[in-house]
């Protein structure tokens, strides 16, 4: 079932003050987050966080397509290796 | 608490795929005979190609079952799919048991075979394996797997003792890909080298402003 719309998008409330506080501080770091849980918003985009995965920190660096998204999503707990075949990588 | 699921195959295993250098020589692994389907000598093929139909895409396909081994070619028509392989018919094989026969066969292409990329595109099989060095000087590891979890892609890298690090594949990030050299640069974000070892209330020294994390916005408290 959905979440009500009343509620507004769970975010975690120290995530917000980090958030915050390395916007203004205008540094590129990571900001290492444990709340996967925590609902991806607007003020986030462009930001670069580290997303605990129970193991390691997987950077993500937040687009506008994220938004509204969760952070766990983009950071997987299990990683599948596989071939590398003919896949290919962009250097963003 | 369970296992996850079983693994196929392991990054390293993805590396020996790889059996040249970076600039056009060695092979690539495209595919495995998994069985053959149906009486007319198709087979069931598990493709590892980025779409599974770019199999066919490269002509004749050069089938071995283990390195070293001379092989054949094989060409290949595609059929069909079915769940998690791709179905073909190959020449020269019309019958089942034939095309039992051709089980466990690997198939590979010469590097040489990919065609050329954009600026700013790789094959994940040239970056595995470059050495990663930092832009203040030393060395950082070796890139283990190239992933992309939905946030852009990111390499995998490992130091000598096995441990891995994640930095994001950008031009901010790696701004020297230097293949001829097996070599590249990164000069990852602040923070993004540092262990994961502490907890969400160890952050910073035990900054003021971080609650524990399980402090939230909770709902309205009803509970």
């Amino acid at each position: 079932m959905a979440r009500s719309v009343w509620k507004g998008p769970f975010v975690d409330g120290y995530l917000l003050k980090k958030a915050d506080k390395t916007r203004a501080s205008g540094r590129n770091e990571v900001i290492k987050i444990w709340t996967r849980r925590s609902t991806i918003l607007p003020q986030f985009v462009g930001l670069t966080f580290g997303v605990y995965n129970g193991q390691k920190f997987v950077p993500v660096l937040v687009t506008e397509n994220m938004v509204g998204h969760k952070f766990g999503e983009f950071s997987p707990s299990r990683t599948f290796y596989g071939h590398a075949a003919d896949k290919k990588a962009k250097r963003g | 608490m369970a296992s996850p699921r079983k693994r196929q195959s392991s990054p390293a295993d993805a590396v020996r795929d790889t059996t040249g250098d970076a600039e056009g020589g060695g092979e690539l692994l495209l595919g495995i005979v998994v069985g053959a389907q149906g009486i007319r000598g198709q087979l069931r093929i598990r493709s590892f190609t980025g779409e599974p139909d770019a199999l066919f895409g490269y002509g004749p396909l050069l089938g071995r079952r283990r390195d070293g081994e001379e092989g054949r070619r094989l060409t290949l028509r595609r059929t069909g799919q079915a769940k998690d392989v791709v179905l073909a018919a190959v020449d020269g094989i019309a019958d089942r048991t034939t095309a039992e026969g051709l089980k466990g066969l690997r198939l590979y292409i010469e590097r040489s075979a990919l065609p050329a990329l954009e600026e700013d595109e790789y094959y994940h099989a040239d970056l595995l394996g470059l050495a990663v060095e930092l832009v203040g000087g030393g060395r950082l590891g070796t890139v283990k797997a190239v992933h992309d979890f939905g946030a852009g892609d990111m390499l995998e890298i490992a130091d000598a003792a096995g441990r891995t690090k994640f930095v994001p594949f950008t031009r901010k990030a790696v701004p020297v890909v230097d293949l001829p050299a097996g070599r590249l640069v990164a000069d990852p974000p602040e923070g993004i080298l540092d262990d994961g070892r502490q907890g969400p209330g160890d952050q910073e020294g035990g900054d003021e402003d971080e609650p524990d994390y399980r402090v939230s916005d909770t709902r309205d408290g009803t509970e």
